[in-house]
């Protein structure tokens, strides 16, 4: 099996040195593997969001190291950072992140504008992709226009634009419904069935039984590890 | 490589149409600041284009004048000159030609008029006689046409100035002239009359010396050095010119150090509004740089941004500032060059568009907008995303 991610000794600290100073994640190790279902779970406050925060590069660990697809990304520049996310991370927001003035395919296809894709063929891979998840009548919608599950398909199709190895979730049942759930579970199992590394941080025991690795949280510290014959390589 | 070049060329043309979307999308933010960017420009461009206009006529005015100014030196400034130099300068080699001129001031009614004693062989070619004719009889004068259409002068009409009432005077012509800011307020009459007006008979304020070609500096210099008593004053036309520019740059300058004062008050009120929806904009560059945008891409578009809006106002303003001049007559701003003209000067202001303070204000502008949001943005972008989208 094929690691994908690995944190060593990760601490997150917010507010460092001040009286309100919070130790978010503290001395967090895993690993993570090639096209697994992976959840993160505990309950508020535990560090999910941070730790997935930090192991997608969208913030920095105060220590420690983030090794993903081999290499230490914690040494890697601004522009490194954006680079990787750019080619191999698409990220699903808790609160989807959609801009609220741009069209459902517009909000898509941004990813694409600094690759230097053309409109039209923006155009084209977001309808593609917006058609794919069931949304071709919605394209030329701005957000508002869209209920809570169709805002959520609208961010899982621009986390996928540019065909990411990894999709990472924010609690992502958490402004849905339950129809729209199971469209999402049926998704990300369908991604994971192509091939993609499926990270979900979550309360929401629905993703139970599709995990297949589970990391336990409490207090910013990893206190359980699901499927633990993943972690030894065969 | 030629694959590289084409792909960076194709991400700045998106991030070009990006950035023009955005402007277009963002429309209470675009048309707050571009109002704000013309209010600020101008009455600059106004103003330099004013003081330009001015300097273009009085420079005219010198060209089309005498080459040599000659003045008695009284106490280190100009007084009056007696006639009987005349001959003497007229004996000069190089001199083509020598006439005496009066120029006084005096109030017609409650504006404050150029009175040019002339011969009238010695008018002045820029002056056109739009009604009448020119003073030939004793007590005959011509008015400028602002004089003229502010009080309904027409020839025929008789007034005295409170400064010599026994003095009858007659308007016989209107003229017009190419530069409106000296002719509009002058009554031109005989030599003869001006002298017996301000009663300074038998003396000019000063003498007009005109030379063959190149002639005009070295005769200065002789008529200066000729050890006259009482000495004399002497200004070339070259002098002259120097004068009129430095006046106007000066004042141009003045004004231009005054108005970079309100410049900068206006800063923080182009930040205030460039940083109009600045929370909506940072979770949108988080949004950005977490989707795989870099911090150079971001501030690239956001420059752009700048940019458009700066070229979309910087032309605005030197519109505003063309309608300003035509149709209110440079109201308020003329009054700052030119003395006594009130709030709506009576005579067209005259004005000149340059290339240079029209690219000055495009250069303001993209200041203005750039210290606007470049820092708040690249502050925004630099940080982790997840930061920025908090």
């Amino acid at each position: 099996m094929e690691t994908i991610i690995r944190t060593e000794k990760v601490d997150k600290v917010y507010y460092r040195g001040k009286p309100e100073e919070v130790r978010a994640l503290h001395q967090i190790d895993l690993e993570i593997f090639k096209n697994r279902f992976v959840l993160l779970r505990g309950p508020s406050g535990s560090g999910k969001t941070t730790l997935l925060n930090v192991i997608s590069t969208i913030d920095r660990p105060t220590e420690g190291f983030i090794f993903l697809f081999g290499e230490d990304v914690s040494k890697y520049s601004d522009v490194g950072l954006s680079r990787l996310r750019q080619k191999r991370i698409g990220l699903i927001f808790q609160n989807f992140n959609l801009l609220p003035r741009l069209p459902a395919w517009e909000n898509v296809s941004f990813p694409l504008i600094p690759l230097g894709v053309m409109e039209k063929e923006r155009r084209r891979r977001s309808v593609e992709m917006l058609t794919q998840l069931r949304l071709e009548k919605r394209i030329d919608h701005p957000p508002e226009q869209m209920s809570g599950g169709e805002q959520q398909r609208v961010a899982i199709a621009r986390a996928l634009i540019n065909d990411p190895d990894i999709v990472m979730a924010d609690e992502p049942t958490s402004n849905i419904d339950a129809k729209s759930i199971k469209t999402l579970l049926g998704i990300l199992m369908d991604l994971k069935g192509k091939g993609k590394t499926i990270i979900v941080s979550s309360h929401d025991p629905v993703f139970l039984d599709y995990s297949e690795t589970m990391f336990l949280l409490k207090d910013g510290k990893l206190i359980d590890i699901e499927n633990p014959n993943d972690f030894k390589c065969p | 490589m030629k694959g590289n070049q084409t792909g960076d060329m194709s991400r700045h043309l998106n991030l070009l149409f990006t950035a023009t979307a955005n402007i277009l999308r963002n429309k209470v933010r675009t048309i707050l600041l571009i109002l704000c960017l013309m209010a600020v420009l101008f009455p600059w461009i106004t103003a330099i284009s004013i003081s330009e206009g001015i300097k273009f006529q009085s420079l005219l005015s010198v060209e089309e004048g005498a080459d040599i100014y000659v003045t008695s030196d009284y106490f280190g400034s100009n007084g009056p000159i007696p006639l009987d130099y005349l001959d003497r300068f007229r004996k000069m080699e190089g001199v083509v030609s020598v006439f005496p001129r009066i120029v006084g001031r005096a109030y017609f009614v409650n504006r404050l008029a150029t009175i040019v004693g002339i011969l009238p062989e010695n008018l002045p070619k820029s002056i056109h006689l739009a009604r009448g004719r020119t003073f030939l009889e004793k007590g005959e004068v011509m008015v400028g046409k602002g004089l003229a259409q502010e009080f309904g002068l027409q020839p025929g009409v008789r007034f005295s100035l409170s400064i010599n009432p026994s003095k009858l005077l007659k308007v016989m012509g209107i003229f017009d002239a190419d530069a409106t800011i000296w002719s509009s307020n002058l009554i031109l009459m005989a030599f003869d009359d001006a002298g017996e007006f301000f009663k300074m008979k038998g003396k000019a304020t000063d003498i007009l010396v005109y030379t063959r070609p190149g002639y005009g500096s070295v005769l200065a210099k002789e008529i200066q050095e000729a050890g006259w008593d009482p000495p004399l004053r002497v200004q070339d036309k070259a002098l002259v010119k120097r004068y009129f520019q430095r006046g106007f740059n000066y004042k141009a300058g003045v004004f231009t150090a005054l108005y970079t004062v309100a410049f900068a008050l206006a800063i923080p009120a182009l930040l205030v509004i460039s940083g109009f929806g600045q929370t909506e904009r940072k979770k949108e560059i988080g949004v950005l740089k977490a989707t795989g945008w870099q911090t150079q891409e971001v501030m690239e578009m956001v420059a752009i941004e700048n940019l458009v809006i700066s070229l979309t106002s910087a032309p605005l303003a030197i519109l505003m500032s063309m309608v300003w001049l035509k149709w209110l007559n440079g109201a308020w701003i003329a009054q700052f060059f030119i003395a006594e003209i009130g709030l709506m000067a009576p005579f067209p202001i005259p004005s000149r568009f340059l290339p240079l303070p029209s690219i000055l204000a495009f250069l303001f502008a993209v200041i203005l907008t750039m210290v606007g949001s470049l820092y708040s943005t690249w502050r925004t972008a630099a940080v982790p995303p997840a930061e920025a989208m908090r």
